[in-house]
């Protein structure tokens, strides 16, 4: 079969600032020589967004026990990159695309601070405040936290989220020790590096301690069951901390499974209940109902405007928002929904504008498979060097269905079910359980729905739950004619695949097979190895 | 000078001064090649810290 061909849509407007991209890494330091300049207006609305990013870490560090704990764990020394990652994120754009990825990053960046801080506040090496710990839920990392949905006053702390993922996002090494401290320790290498990243900082003792309780889902893999292991292990034996495994079914489009789902979210529950003396509350439920409502329709707007010629918020920002909003927020915090507003707000502008973030688009592009791209700037790279436009990724194509909001009986009985169904489609696990459908024909769907002549399949060498189905994508791309552009990598550890290595595959396909020259040539070598 | 002119240049002048500084850290990136230098010190340090290390 033919390949499938999508519309060259060329930028009439010239691209204001700096036009060669791949200048700002000279190969010695960790750090860009200087900043992107964007022309008068995006550079001084950049500048304005690097004082706000500023005046949160400056915040921050005057607190005591901040400081203390800057000093006690490793992990904390990659948040000295802060500045540095929303460089990477926001390279290459100018107007809405630049202010959507400003709005929503900015926000995860003050949302993770809070977080930091809670932690702080409650750990028993640094803040210590034992009341404030006691109201504390420690929630695993790749855990939708919708159990938590109708506690007013208890929170759920999500310590893995700043202590792995997000010091990852801000420096491509921020794993390496803790992988070597776990192999130390005999865990195999070719397990994935993030959940051994996470057993490797448990070892070292480098988690923040605190907590009444503590509830851990059967996540996206065996890595992550391997690493919850041992990190309950440590909290329950020499912490105390008592451990809830809130277990999600395997197949969990079947209709069989959801009474079973349903009476495992009750059982969370009553485990967060016992152990931090707060009853359930409906109002509070039902209020964070209709948050998770309004986010689930916002991301369809923006999902809809990327299935035009003129999409407006994609790249790794993208995913990383609405994994914070959907799964980390699930509702809970009256914050995000003003940010939606002003996103969808600025999206619907860009679109009526046809604001592009590159000279041309040549392909449009899902991504799918484990991604990786945070602690690159691959998928901005991917449209700046190729013009090849990411139209949404696999972890962001998650529940769409709207859940009850109004408080009747029924609709009580019912919200069990939700949070049942919200736990089951948990970004990522939504797509690698559930089966061949999930993962590979709701692709074809997708590809055709937002009309992509391109995948670009990422494919996680330690991961085996993708990688068993390599030629089901290949075959079944094929009959399509999707070009499906396999690149591989090995989460975060960098050492086994670097970010050149990693570009490399991508550019052999677009020069080999769809013999094409790049946009920005200055792109096609980065001198990043060494960089944060 | 009159206080009312003095005191609208003064804040104008701080203001340009202030912002003359934090564009020049900000354009040329030196935030973040301090906090690249500081990077190494704090690694070091963590070195250092007795570690409970176990399973």
């Amino acid at each position: 079969m033919a390949f499938k061909k999508v519309d060259l849509i060329k930028n009439p407007k010239e691209r204001k600032g700096d036009q060669e991209l791949g200048i700002f890494y000279t190969g010695k330091g960790k750090v860009m020589k200087r900043r992107e300049w964007r022309g008068v207006k995006d550079t001084l609305y950049d500048y304005t967004r690097w004082l706000y990013i500023m005046s949160v870490l400056a915040r921050f560090i005057v607190k005591p026990r901040n400081i203390k704990g800057m000093f006690r764990y490793r992990w904390m020394a990659n948040y000295l990159a802060v500045p540095h990652m929303m460089d990477k994120f926001t390279q290459g754009l100018r107007d809405e695309p630049l202010r959507i990825t400003h709005t929503a990053m900015n926000f995860v960046i003050y949302d993770v601070a809070q977080t930091i801080e809670n932690i702080f506040r409650g750990d028993r090496r640094t803040g210590n405040d034992e009341e404030f710990s006691k109201r504390c839920v420690l929630t695993d990392e790749n855990a939708m936290t919708a159990f938590m949905m109708g506690f007013k006053n208890s929170k759920a702390i999500l310590r893995e989220v700043p202590t792995m993922f997000v010091a990852n996002l801000l420096t491509q090494y921020s794993t390496t020790h803790y992988i070597d401290v776990a192999q130390e320790f005999g865990i195999p290498g070719d397990v994935c590096p993030m959940p051994e990243a996470e057993a490797g900082i448990s070892i070292d003792d480098d988690f923040a301690v605190l907590g009444c309780c503590a509830v851990q889902v059967n996540t996206t893999c065996d890595g992550s069951l391997m690493g919850n292991g041992l990190i309950a292990k440590r909290l329950e034996e020499e912490y105390g901390i008592p451990t809830f495994q809130l277990s999600a079914p395997m197949r969990h489009r079947e209709a069989d499974v959801q009474d079973y789902a349903a009476e495992d979210i009750k059982m969370a529950i009553k485990f967060v209940e016992e152990h931090t003396g707060e009853k359930w509350d409906w109002d509070t439920y039902f209020a964070a109902a209709k948050r998770v409502n309004d986010a689930t329709r916002h991301r369809q707007e923006w999902l809809d405007v990327n299935s035009t010629y003129y999409p407006q918020f994609v790249g790794s920002v993208f995913s990383l928002y609405n994994d914070t909003n959907y799964m980390g927020n699930c509702g809970r915090s009256p914050l995000f929904p003003p940010v939606d507003a002003k996103i969808t707000k600025l999206v619907r502008r860009g679109y009526e504008r046809k604001t592009m973030m590159a000279k041309e688009y040549r392909h449009r592009c899902i991504v799918w498979g484990v991604q990786p791209q945070y602690n690159i700037h691959m998928l901005y790279w991917m449209i700046n060097c190729w013009g090849v436009l990411p139209l949404t990724d696999m972890l962001s194509m998650v529940n769409t269905k709207m859940i009850a909001e109004e408080d009747t009986p029924e609709n009580r009985e019912q919200a069990y079910y939700d949070m049942a169904w919200l736990n089951e489609n948990m970004i990522m696990r939504n797509r690698t359980h559930g089966g061949y459908k999930v993962l590979v024909d709701e692709l074809w769907e997708f590809c055709e729905k937002m009309n992509a002549d391109m995948v670009m399949m990422w494919e996680h060498m330690s991961c085996k739950a993708l990688d068993g189905l390599h030629g089901q994508f290949e075959e079944q791309g094929r009959e399509r004619g999707i070009h499906i552009v396999w690149v591989c990598h090995d989460l975060c550890d960098p050492r086994v695949y670097t970010r050149q290595a990693i570009r490399d595959e991508f550019s052999q396909y677009m020069r080999t097979v769809l013999r094409e020259e790049p946009l920005d040539p200055s792109l096609e070598f980065i001198n990043d190895e060494n960089a944060w | 000078m009159k206080k009312a002119v003095k005191i609208p240049l003064t804040v104008l002048g701080i203001g340009a001064a202030a912002f003359a500084v934090t564009f020049t850290v900000y354009f040329f990136n030196l935030d973040m090649k301090l906090t690249s230098m500081i990077e190494p010190i704090l690694l070091n340090h963590y070195d250092k810290i007795p570690r409970n290390q176990r399973i």
